[in-house]
């Protein structure tokens, strides 16, 4: 039964979903029950049942290990052991698709641990020796010689949900199945899905295709973003500020033009700060009036007479305000 | 693309966050009289410049982002009583040399690309080409930020 479903949802993944997407949606199913099942998995050991998991389509003999307990979740298929214990146990990597992948070479080749069934005694208690060791980990596996596939395992994973953590890729139909091809491949589609996002960022994107386009046009705006803050800031070097501003009319107008919202919460602000070199000797309170500040003018209030505070009133005493907020631009010197 | 949001976090503060952090150290450089001698314009503008890029980097989120750590590091060098860096265990130094050598037969025109914004990019040099663009659509939006806030300042402050 367990098998039935196992190839059902294996089958599901022969999609043309790329390949970033399926260990996405792997993990996405992995990861409802994922922290729950291994804490009963870990305490109980005994239960692991010598297997792990065979995924390959349609063998019969699959026995997935009661890992979970009394949990539901189906024995997952890939949780596997750690590259550790690969290489510790090395029968492990039995290669059983290879007289299968001679008869059907264009069959979707997989990438998969398989186990077999006559794990000896001494191995499984090896095994649950080595799996209360080591975290948890999903595998990248594929059907190579043990030797690549322990150096492989061994390499920093490409998609990761923690450090230590593998995901499965299945090569796709009529693709190459070499490791270092599917990495490339995972790799490239990693790029294009920022690409993709890049995209989004940056206005005027989407009517340019191909991504040497694309990247040019990033490159150009970051440029172009960069210039614009070199010029403002020789704008505002330029702006030579008198002791007799006006500040109250600047600020109003500000506040007017510039709807900033929600203020940040002083903890933010102040451990911000907390590694700062405040060499000016304000306080923190200073700076909480600060952005204050930029509420978004909500009404005039003209009940005050102190037109600034009246500006930035949100409900708190004005005199309060009056003092830190002339604090505050006083320092400016505007 | 809501799947990849999820995973690709490019979380921006608010605008007034930005605006803080720039007025603080706008004020930090008046207190060093700076603003008093007329004929050093130029060294006003670098000033400025480089106090805008770093209040940016501090508001973007400090030393928790690639970019904004490179740049606090560039900008006190030497003197650093300021910034506290993690000091991350970065095991992987070795294999990032490797990357490189390889990343050049990596689809030859991404990486070029990859190369001239890893110049514009601070922090860029020891970067993966995903990573490097996560860090520049964070780098960007904390740009466009920036570029508001001190847009609205030079408003304000501009006579009428």
């Amino acid at each position: 039964m367990n098998g039935a479903i196992e190839a059902d949802y294996l089958l599901n993944y022969n999609t043309d979903m790329s390949v970033l997407e399926r260990q996405r949606a792997h993990l996405k199913y992995l990861n409802p029950g994922f922290d729950s099942p291994l804490a009963g998995f870990f305490s109980d050991s005994s239960m692991i049942n010598g297997g792990v998991i065979d995924g390959f389509l349609g063998t019969d003999g699959l026995n997935l290990p009661m890992i979970y307990g009394d949990t539901t979740v189906e024995g997952d298929p890939r949780l596997s052991i750690s590259p550790e214990t690969m290489i510790g146990t090395g029968n492990f990597k039995k290669r059983k698709l290879d007289t299968e992948t001679k008869d059907c070479n264009g069959k979707k080749k997989k990438m998969m641990m398989s186990r077999e069934d006559e794990v000896e005694e001494d191995d499984k208690s090896k095994l649950t020796e080595q799996y209360n060791g080591s975290t948890k980990s999903i595998k990248k596996m594929k059907n190579k010689a043990k030797k690549e596939e322990n150096s492989y395992s061994n390499d920093s994973s490409k998609v990761t949900i923690q450090k230590t953590d593998y995901i499965h890729v299945r090569a796709r139909r009529g693709q190459a199945t070499d490791s270092h091809s599917i990495a490339e491949r995972v790799r490239r589609e990693k790029i294009s899905e920022r690409m993709k996002f890049l995209q989004d960022l940056v206005p005027g994107c989407d009517k340019i295709t191909g991504k040497a386009g694309m990247l040019d046009e990033i490159i150009n705006y970051v440029q172009s973003l960069q210039r614009q803050i070199e010029f403002l800031s020789m704008k505002l070097a330029v702006v030579n500020p008198r002791p007799d501003f006006d500040m109250d009319d600047i600020f109003a107008k500000e506040v007017a033009s510039t709807p900033m919202t929600v203020v940040p919460s002083p903890e933010m602000v102040n451990s911000g700060y907390s590694h700062e070199m405040v060499n000016s000797g304000y306080s923190n309170e200073m700076v909480s009036s600060g952005y204050l500040h930029f509420n978004p003018m909500q009404q005039v209030d003209t009940t005050s007479s102190d037109p600034l505070s009246s500006c930035f009133n949100n409900g708190q005493a004005p005199s309060m305000w009056d003092s830190h907020v002339q604090n505050l631009y006083g320092s400016l010197g505007v | 693309m809501a799947s990849a949001d999820k995973t690709i976090n490019t979380d921006v503060p608010e605008k007034d966050v930005f605006a803080i952090h720039f007025l603080q150290s706008l004020s930090n450089l008046r207190t060093q009289n700076l603003f008093n001698s007329p004929d050093t314009t130029n060294y006003r503008v670098r000033k400025i410049k480089k106090a805008a890029y770093v209040s940016m980097a501090r508001a973007a989120g400090g030393t928790s982002r690639l970019w904004s750590r490179a740049l606090l590091r560039r900008a006190t060098k030497g003197n650093n009583k300021i910034v506290r860096f993690p000091r991350k265990k970065r095991k992987v130094t070795w294999k990032i040399s490797s990357k490189r050598r390889r990343s050049d037969q990596r689809a030859p025109v991404v990486e070029e690309a990859a190369e001239r914004l890893r110049n514009l990019v601070p922090g860029g040099g020891g970067m993966e080409t995903s990573k490097l663009m996560e860090e520049t659509a964070h780098y960007i939006k904390c740009l466009s930020m920036q570029v508001k806030v001190m847009q609205c300042l030079v408003d304000g402050l501009s006579p009428k």
